[in-house]
């Protein structure tokens, strides 16, 4: 139990490294998602804090103080899969030549993810879209199944 | 340049920086210019905005729109391409198919549920162009006027049931 409540308090530091939810001011995200709860008493400006968002699933966006107890396990347990999956620098003769997310094409030394499904990310792309879909986008494949042949 | 996206008018921070939203933007904008899908025609000068675009389209030859003109808006957030553009048909002529509601929302699973960020303008495009091709008849959605007059503006709202894949 002790190792979950460290990683609820890692999803919920709002200094939490950027890759594992947008940070957003937290009274946007409410303005976005009338499905969260409105805090009765909104923080004076002066007092604003900001929080980062997270996707439980791909339509629903909320601040890392909004979430459910099930939707925390499953982004814990998401993030720790990300971080199972393989990552290296950009070599000279790889099959993909363009990261398809923000259609640059790669660099030899660029930090790069690698897929199960052998599909090849820039690392701050692909983890972005994984932290909303745990599918390739390239494939549609689901990224978890492969997972354990890697590691 | 990279801070000049931060803030926009949907007053929220993107994924992707300013500048590699606008490089990719201009980049599908540029392809799209350079290879478009048949029937479709864009002007490379969309304006100052980069986030919306008007598309032209032409109803393809031998099918139920031969010769009809649409245009598509697209709109891009600036969590663009981690979410899918809200794309509509505007303008006086909505084509009339069964998955394209009188007030140009278009049901289309790749628009949300499927939408993936290695998908771009052009697919999409593609995509409507094959969709409206492949009508056999023209009608609207049977349930277009309850659906036209109690949507939201945005159809990423509207909670979409994909069940017909034949058009």
């Amino acid at each position: 139990m002790f190792a979950f409540e460290s990683v609820f308090q890692c999803i919920f530091a709002p200094s939490s490294p950027r890759i594992w939810g947008t940070t957003e001011n937290a009274d946007n995200a409410l303005s976005t998602n009338t499905s969260v709860v409105v805090p009765s008493d909104p923080a004076p400006p002066y007092m604003e804090v900001y929080y980062p968002v997270y996707y439980p699933s791909p339509s629903i966006a909320r601040t890392g103080n909004q979430l459910t107890e099930d939707e925390q396990v499953k982004i814990a347990l998401r993030i720790g899969l990300i971080q199972n999956l393989p990552e290296g620098k950009y070599g000279d003769c790889e099959i993909n030549t363009e990261c398809v997310i923000c259609m640059i094409d790669f660099v030899v030394g660029d930090h790069v993810r690698y897929l199960p499904c052998l599909h090849t990310y820039h690392v701050r792309c692909i983890d972005d879209w994984l932290m909303r879909r745990f599918t390739c986008p390239s494939c549609m494949e689901p990224v978890d199944t492969g997972t354990f042949d890697w590691i | 340049m990279a801070l000049k996206f931060n803030r926009n008018k949907h007053n929220s921070k993107i994924i992707l920086d300013g500048e590699r939203w606008e490089r990719r933007l201009q980049k599908e904008l540029m392809s799209l210019v350079r290879e478009p899908p048949p029937g479709v025609v864009v002007d490379s000068d969309q304006g100052e905005n980069l986030s919306l675009w008007t598309i032209n389209m032409t109803g393809a030859e031998g099918t139920l729109y031969e010769g009809e003109h649409f245009t598509l808006q697209f709109k891009f957030s600036p969590k663009y391409p981690f979410d899918s553009p809200e794309v509509t048909f505007i303008g006086p002529n909505i084509p009339v198919h069964p998955h394209v509601y009188s007030n140009g929302h278009i049901c289309l699973s790749i628009l949300t549920d499927d939408w993936s960020p290695a998908l771009s303008v052009q697919t999409v495009c593609l995509s409507i162009v094959s969709m409206l091709s492949s009508c056999k008849e023209k009608k609207r959605p049977p349930d277009n006027s309850f659906y036209v007059k109690t949507c939201n503006k945005n159809p990423k709202k509207t909670k979409w049931w994909y069940h017909d894949d034949t058009v």
